[in-house]
């Protein structure tokens, strides 16, 4: 069957079309922050907008980027992430939120994703459990190098992409309460560093078309240094500053392309 | 359940604190360490129980040993408890692979950047959704070596298997039909090398935040889309990467210490 396509021969579901970004695109999940990435673009220049999927393009170091939001959840990311390369694109940043998992993490820190727990559903329509959702080993080079030169505090690690929001922070009120509680278990003692909700499908679509992927994701600390007083409340909300996140991600951009014009 | 106490010696590698480095090489085959420990300095034999077989001895002044794990997730567990227990904390698999991409040519090396869990031993310490992927810094300075001494090399994903003929010859085996679909899965995801250990060394590492990397030669190739393409069983440049990419990160550790 072949994909559909709008009238104007748009992708069907991010309406752009072949030529519309360049081969780097930053991945946010909420249509709400494309506008303040494109803001670190040279040239910023809003594209279009369909459902969830926003877009704009721009240039760093003379080169096009673009920034296309997925919507929330691995659903939907895997929609983007297919037409987008199906419109020429090559290199992904996941850039967005998560919660930290390791006890000590503070708000604030960024993590740079190595793999993924593939808690979700959208990756086995892809490939068997078994296979690593794994992140390209150039991109996290260049996210951490990044994360250096942005000044940002960053931990690298394994993010769990799961696909119930409430599932992971209120799992007692679930009927599966108990099997959501012994899985989080292992994901804490396995190391992982952050929670968020799309970075597995990205990793595992990237493999099979042999595309770069990685993540950068602002963390909210842990359940261990959550904000109890009101003086704690001013200074989390000031340290969750999803510029941290995205100054690491654009750093990281600049090097891979200073490295692919080399 | 009655706790069994063992002896400082550990039960399987014969071996106790101070009886190996904190840089551990792993080969699967025991007859390889001997090869490996002759480009130490100062090696020397320091135990040999079933199938473990270790070396220690020095590079660039620091502690460094080999131990071979036998083949498969199961023996290699056991290995890599007893190491970390005796004070391991870096381990680089060496090993040989059949490659997975029509284009790979035996003789180049394949640096495993995470491994397909087609086992059951990794099965017991983590749910199979978690990613067995190896440590960036042991992988990069895997990548470097290979660069540093020109060899050919990919850096991707590799499948660990428990069933050699499974692979091999899948259409004797009753459950044939699943084994080559998901073979063609792990080809179309991209998988470079095949072979039986890094998914367990790698889930391990992660659970107790030790470094863990792997280098595979590609020593024949199945599905290449060359008829004629021969077997490569020479290990020199494979032994001589690891060796160099332990001296990089040597040298790193030495920077941030």
């Amino acid at each position: 069957m072949a994909v559909r396509k709008t009238k104007q021969g748009a992708q069907h579901h991010i309406h752009l079309h072949t030529g519309d970004v360049g081969r780097y695109v930053l991945l946010p999940g909420d249509p709400g922050r494309c506008e303040m990435m494109a803001e670190y673009f040279d040239e910023p220049k809003f594209i279009v907008q369909n459902r969830e999927y926003v877009t704009y393009t721009g240039k760093l170091l003379g080169q096009k980027v673009a920034v296309t939001s997925t919507g929330i959840g691995c659903p939907s990311t895997a929609i983007a992430v297919e037409e987008l390369i199906a419109i020429g694109a090559d290199t992904f940043i996941r850039v967005g939120t998560s919660g930290g998992i390791q006890p000590g993490t503070k708000v604030g820190e960024v993590a740079i994703v190595t793999g993924a727990i593939r808690d979700e559903g959208t990756s086995l329509h892809y490939m068997p459990i078994e296979f690593p959702a794994v992140a390209d080993i150039d991109v996290v080079q260049a996210l951490k190098e990044g994360a250096i030169r942005a000044k940002v505090p960053y931990r690298l690690g394994i993010t769990q992409s799961k696909d119930s929001f409430y599932g992971e922070v209120e799992p007692d009120r679930m009927p599966m309460a108990d099997h959501l509680k012994n899985r989080w278990k292992a994901w804490v003692d396995g190391g992982a560093v952050c929670s968020e909700m799309e970075s597995s499908v990205l990793f595992i679509i990237s493999s099979i078309h042999r595309k770069r992927a990685g993540g950068v994701m602002l963390m909210a600390g842990s359940v261990d240094t959550q904000p109890q007083t009101e003086e704690e409340f001013a200074e989390f909300h000031k340290l969750f500053d999803v510029h941290r996140a995205i100054s690491t991600a654009i750093e990281g951009l600049k090097i891979l392309i200073e490295n692919d014009l080399k | 359940m009655g706790k069994v106490e063992f002896p400082e010696v550990k039960y399987h590698i014969q071996m106790k604190k101070g009886d190996v480095g904190r840089y551990v090489f792993l080969p699967g085959d025991p007859g390889r360490t001997d090869h490996i420990a002759k480009l130490f300095d100062n090696s020397k034999l320091v135990a040999s129980n079933r199938e473990y077989r270790t070396f220690t001895g020095t590079l660039l002044g620091e502690k460094v040993s080999v131990t071979s794990t036998g083949i498969g997730g199961p023996s290699t567990a056991i290995a890599v408890e007893e190491l970390i227990a005796i004070g391991a904390d870096t381990f680089i698999r060496v090993g040989t692979s059949g490659g997975m991409q029509p284009e790979q040519i035996p003789g180049e090396l394949a640096i495993c950047l995470a491994a397909i869990r087609d086992e059951g031993t990794s099965m017991a310490y983590l749910p199979p959704e978690f990613p067995a992927v190896a440590d960036i810094t042991v992988t990069q300075a895997l990548k470097q070596a290979a660069i540093n001494l020109n060899v050919p090399y990919r850096v991707g994903i590799t499948q660990s298997k428990d069933s050699f003929y499974g692979q091999h010859e899948p259409e004797r085996m009753p459950v044939a039909d699943h084994l080559l679909q998901r073979w063609k899965a792990w080809k179309m995801g991209g998988a470079i090398c095949s072979e039986m250990e890094a998914a367990t060394l790698f889930i391990l590492g992660n659970i107790y935040r030790k470094r863990t990397g792997g280098i595979m030669l590609v020593a024949a190739n199945q599905e290449s889309d060359d008829p004629n393409v021969g077997v490569v069983e020479e290990l020199d440049d494979l032994m001589a990467v690891s060796i160099e990419a332990l001296k990089i990160l040597i040298k790193l550790d030495k920077k941030t210490e």
